[in-house]
């Protein structure tokens, strides 16, 4: 009998230990390494979710932007709608006003209503567009289904002087451990951050920082300096979820887009659609 | 009051792990969450297009007439990522019942949210009611 105990917790023990050697190694051990031993950021990624899988697995039943439940019921947030994050937004009172007043127009000055690039960081944070990363040692490119832009990031290089002020900015990057920090300037002011109405100028400067803390996820940070509108710098935080499989597609925007002349029409007609 | 604007701003936060972000356009400028409407029609016609892909529909209003709706969706690439496959479903002559909320400016133009195809398979085809309006509240602090 006490052979049989012996023998069994040695079973026990054994195969517990086998066990071990199959199971997940740390989450810390788990962040795919590039070749120059860098955490590798490469891979499409799905903006503003947290759950785990391949794009149809995380939006299964969904129907992105709902629960599946209730047609009516308005779980999904727009970019448009109030993001997130865990700081307010800092601006003046005169700046507030004005994004008051793009709020109680229900957004239809927004930019991306005429096709123009979302700008940082709502390109980023949107969810029913995927986003590619393509790490190199020398730069990463980050590639957006959701209007088509890119971003060309050389790594330890400086911004030039002489900035042809665009939509997604200049951008330039560096390791601080394992976490890519992405340092932006150059904006041409005409896009919107995170929210109905949150306009900036062209002193916009972002700080990003993508630190991928397992295989499925990236926690991305972002710090919004602008003196002309905030009393202080802005930081919202999102994350980025690894879709395996899923490819980017074309998106040319203004191939029928017909909302511009219908919130025109509206106004024209005096329907009352403002809050 | 615009004087009563408080210049705290706060942008609240909240929310969002696990949802995704729609884009592009407000739906609270266009439509009227407060005409929701269920229409069973004939497509007649489909754009799978950039910002929007659209269909048509032959709907009988009940008074000897037929009427042709207007419905807006997903772009193609959403619609294929949901399931969609545009070369089998929503075809020409398909006999579909869709649900979703009609033009502000009550005309025959509408926002689609769920269709139910003949095979009675559902399946979304936009987003839910007031995406991309701005939300329940400002991104400002109001006093």
């Amino acid at each position: 009998m006490r052979g049989f105990l012996l023998t069994a917790i040695l079973a026990v023990t054994v195969s517990a230990v086998a066990a071990s050697g199959q199971t997940k190694p740390p989450a810390k051990s788990a962040v795919p390494r590039a070749s120059d031993g860098k955490p590798d950021l490469t891979g499409v990624w799905q903006g503003g979710s947290t759950t785990r899988g391949s794009w149809e697995e995380a939006n299964r039943g969904t129907g992105v932007g709902g629960s599946g439940k209730d047609p009516a019921a308005t779980v999904a947030l727009s970019s448009n709608d109030r993001p997130a994050g865990r700081e307010p937004a800092p601006y003046q009172p005169w700046a507030a006003q004005k994004v008051l007043e793009a709020y109680n127009r229900r957004g239809i000055d927004d930019p991306t209503g005429h096709c123009l690039p979302a700008g940082i960081p709502r390109t980023i944070m949107l969810g029913l567009f995927p986003q590619q990363i393509v790490q190199t040692p020398k730069q990463i490119v980050m590639l957006y289904e959701y209007m088509n832009v890119f971003r060309v990031i050389p790594l330890n290089d400086k911004h030039p002087d002489d900035l042809i002020p665009s939509y997604m900015g200049h951008s330039v990057g560096r390791w601080e451990g394992d976490t890519l920090v992405v340092d932006t300037i150059g904006f041409n002011g005409k896009t919107w951050l995170a929210g109905t109405g949150t306009f900036h100028t062209d002193a916009l400067h972002t700080v990003e920082r993508f630190t991928r803390i397992d295989k499925d996820q990236i926690n991305y940070e972002i710090t919004m300096e602008d003196t002309n509108v905030f009393t202080k710098p802005w930081k919202l935080t999102s994350t980025l979820m690894l879709r395996e499989g899923t490819r980017l597609q074309e998106m040319v925007c203004v191939e029928n887009n017909i909302d511009i002349d219908r919130y025109e029409k509206l106004l024209k007609d005096g329907v009352k659609f403002t809050r | 009051m615009a004087t009563r604007l408080s210049a705290i701003c706060c942008v609240f936060l909240a929310i969002v792990s696990g949802m995704p972000l729609w884009a592009h356009h407000s739906f609270g400028a266009e439509y009227d969450v407060n005409k929701p409407i269920t229409l069973t029609g004939i497509i007649t016609k489909v754009e799978w297009t950039n910002p929007h892909s659209h269909f048509y529909l032959d709907v009988a209003d009940g008074k000897g007439k037929v009427v042709n709706w207007k419905f807006e969706g997903h772009n193609p690439a959403i619609l294929q990522r949901m399931g969609w496959k545009k070369d089998t479903m929503l075809k020409l002559g398909d006999k579909i019942t869709v649900t979703g909320w009609q033009a502000r400016d009550g005309g025959n133009w509408a926002h689609s949210r769920e269709i139910t195809l003949a095979s009675g398979q559902k399946l979304f085809f936009g987003p839910p009611a007031g995406t991309g309006d701005g939300g329940a509240a400002p991104a400002v602090e109001v006093k």
